[in-house]
């Protein structure tokens, strides 16, 4: 593969070219493979540290930062912050102070107010990897979620992804949306009109009910969780009521199973909400491959970002 | 007094009746008095002579919009500092915000705010007095004591007051003392936590958005109680092409309103945010392209009255936050006539004429005060403006406490080279 211009941060899709994303693509399929093997370690990044700051409470993301990072032999430490001990904001330059004082070679960032990981990359030369910043991107996600999208469809372009639920507050929509429109992917939006904002991506067709899903002919639905801890304000009725008008049911699977989609979801999923228990137990559901394929696009993502740590 | 006389040599000076420049030297006695314009003018042993060759001389403009944070927020600007700002600015009277701490909602506190004014600022400063007690939208602030001490508006500055019956009870008691009932259209309940206008930028940015219409809401409502109560209001910060609409259509039916934008909601809108840039976040927002060119199109056609900074200091540090955190505003005082000249008189858009008469006549008399003009016998109030010099927007470059301005890193064609005001002449 012909050398990419390096790149210190990954803290967005928007900025990203085409290049370097099949780039960490291709490269994510061998850390991945390597999962398969007894010793699934790779010496790339000895000596090396990856520093997790999460600002916001995350299971999931952060152990899959914290895997791939061990898997690349780089030491981790684990930050994580609540809330409450923090300033809103106005502590953020003191904590990038501190940062810089650990001499960390990568930081991986979550933090409830957007732009937050583009503020710490400009102040350190470590290299900022962006794990959700407010509702503005979630870059890993997008990456892992093209990879999966990758392995079921090899001839991607030209698919079409539904992505269904709370597109105003969800930066995995954001993102992934971005990143599969600049594969060539066709991206469709179905949710409540109080969560499916005018100001949307231009490329997002707007479906209005499941029959216009199945009518546009879908190859994956993409579900994303309910953020009930994240609406101020009411956006719909009831969780009852979004349920029976935009979760996926029994009755959805059947159109699933016409016409043979791939059924995602960013995890944790609510059960009984976005999604019943019996279509968790879809056979085209690929909700464990994408936790799975995150582990492996974060090591590749490690492996790709060049920290500037001599620097300062 | 200075006691100094200037004789302003081979200038051309700028008037709000014409888009002509009249080419004319102006002498200035030792009491501030313009005594004598005309050509070829000697000075008097002992003044000092000014050479204005190439230079306008415009009359000092007026700010019905500033945000001085004297006494209480000290540390991101002071009276002194604001005057410096305005001063290098071309900009030689304002009107006071009373969002101070504490916010200024009653006589007695106009008074030390006055008091305070004459002691440290050189240039003529009005303290406004709030509409409601604390601004806090619920109790109405002491009008007749406010209105005794000479406030020349009333205003929550930057808040609106949200209850209709309490701003119609404001309005209908502003009438008592004909006090100028002034605006910072918004309606809460839609802006929310909002930063950014709401759209498909607010969308890009994963940032709560402020939607247009909290603020063409919130404008309908202030026009229907003034009309329902025949209050004088004055609307601040215009951003949108919807609400400079319902303005329009105010004035036609004969409500008494008035209303004023900013130079930054002139010419910036929210596709010109990068990079999550704090300097870029106002309140109202930077809207969308279409309203900004509404916008001109209203300060031409004089359906917007005046023209307002809404100078709003505060330290580089308070705006290094995130954008969702950072506090709104950007200094204003010391760019307002630069931008304006850089973006529109320069390209023949509109003349110094209509600058003037936005920004330095009307401002005045929205107040109740005399416009000032360079004529023989009045006060010496105008500023020196080279049109063939450029002048670097920098942190460096500005006399505000704050530097903080969406114009940084931008050379824009003109330069003031000084203002005079009282007989003093600062450079």
């Amino acid at each position: 593969m012909s050398e990419l211009t390096p790149r210190k941060d990954l803290l967005d899709i928007e900025s990203l070219e085409r290049e370097e994303i099949e780039y960490v693509l291709e490269n994510a399929a061998p850390f991945k493979q390597l999962f398969q093997r007894s010793v699934k370690k790779v010496p790339t990044l000895r000596g090396k540290t990856v520093l997790n700051l999460f600002y916001e409470p995350s299971t999931r993301t952060s152990s899959s930062f914290e895997v791939a990072a061990n898997r690349m032999s780089a030491d981790v430490t684990n930050f994580t912050v609540s809330s409450s001990s923090v300033v809103k904001g106005e502590s953020l330059l003191d904590t990038i102070e501190t940062l810089q004082a650990m001499r960390s070679d990568y930081i991986v960032i979550r933090h409830q107010a957007a732009g937050v990981p583009g503020i710490v990359a400009k102040h350190t030369g470590a290299s900022v990897i962006n794990a959700g910043d407010g509702y503005h991107a979630h870059p890993t996600q997008a990456l892992l979620d093209a990879m999966t999208i990758r392995e079921v469809y090899p001839e991607y372009p030209g698919r079409r992804v539904v992505i269904v639920g709370d597109i105003l507050h969800s930066r995995v929509a954001r993102s992934t949306s971005t990143l599969l429109n600049k594969l060539g992917i066709e991206v469709a939006v179905l949710g409540p009109g109080s969560l499916v904002p005018a100001g949307r991506h231009d490329f997002m067709t707007r479906l209005r009910s499941w029959d216009e899903v199945f009518d546009w002919k879908p190859d994956a639905v993409y579900l994303l969780r309910v953020q009930m801890e994240r609406q101020e304000g009411q956006f719909f009725p009831s969780i009852a009521e979004y349920h029976k008008m935009y979760g996926m049911n029994s009755q959805r699977l059947v159109g699933m199973r016409k016409l043979g989609a791939y059924l995602m979801h960013p995890g944790p999923v609510n059960r009984g909400v976005e999604i019943t228990d019996e279509a968790m137990r879809y056979e085209r559901s690929l909700i464990s491959t994408q936790v799975e394929n995150g582990i492996a696009v974060r090591m590749a993502v490690l492996h790709w970002l060049k920290p500037e740590t001599d620097k300062d | 007094m200075g006691g100094q006389s200037r004789l302003f040599k081979n200038g051309r000076i700028a008037s709000a009746d014409s888009p002509d420049l009249r080419e004319a030297d102006v002498l200035v006695d030792a009491d501030g008095i313009i005594t004598a314009i005309g050509p070829a003018l000697t000075a008097s042993e002992g003044s000092e002579v000014i050479d204005c060759a190439g230079c306008l001389l415009v009359p000092g403009m007026f700010d019905v919009h500033v945000h001085a944070r004297e006494p209480g927020f000290e540390h991101k600007e002071t009276l002194a500092t604001c005057a410096a700002a305005a001063l290098h600015g071309g900009v030689t009277g304002l009107v006071l915000m009373p969002d101070t701490s504490p916010p200024v909602d009653s006589g007695n506190l106009v008074k030390s705010a006055m008091d305070l004014v004459s002691e440290v600022s050189a240039i003529p400063m009005y303290q406004s007095g709030c509409l409601t007690k604390g601004r806090e939208g619920k109790e109405l602030a002491g009008f007749s004591g406010m209105a005794a001490r000479g406030v020349p508006m009333l205003t929550d500055a930057d808040r609106t007051v949200p209850c209709p019956d309490v701003m119609r009870r404001c309005m209908e008691y502003a009438c008592d003392f004909d006090l100028l009932v002034t605006s910072h259209a918004d309606t809460p309940a839609l802006s929310k936590a909002g930063a950014i206008n709401e759209g498909s930028v607010s969308y890009r940015f994963g940032l709560p958005g402020i939607p247009a219409i909290s603020q063409e809401i919130a404008i309908d409502r202030d026009i229907h109680v003034a009309r329902h109560t025949r209050a004088r209001l004055h609307l601040q910060q215009l951003s949108t092409a919807c609400g400079l609409a319902s303005v329009r259509r105010a004035k036609e039916s004969g409500v008494p309103v008035t209303c004023e934008v900013s130079p930054q909601h002139l010419v910036l809108c929210e596709d010109d945010i990068q990079d999550y840039n704090t300097h870029f976040k106002f309140n109202p927002p930077l809207r969308s392209a279409g309203d900004v060119e509404a916008l001109a199109a209203g300060l031409i056609d004089g359906s917007i009255d005046v023209i307002a900074s809404d100078h709003a200091p505060h330290t580089e540090f308070e705006k290094s936050s995130d954008f969702g955190s950072a506090p709104f505003g950007a200094s204003g005082l010391e760019t307002s006539v630069l931008v304006l000249y850089d973006r529109f008189i320069h390209g023949g858009m509109f003349g110094w004429d209509l600058l003037i008469q936005r920004y330095s006549v009307a401002p005045r008399q929205l107040i109740g005060l005399e416009p000032v003009g360079i004529a023989e016998g009045a006060a010496a109030e105008f500023f020196v403006f080279d049109p063939a010099a450029t002048t670097k927007i920098t942190r460096d470059s500005l006399r505000t406490k704050s530097p903080v301005s969406p114009f940084f890193g931008e050379s824009l064609r003109g330069a003031i080279r000084g203002t005079t005001v009282r007989g003093e002449w600062f450079p």
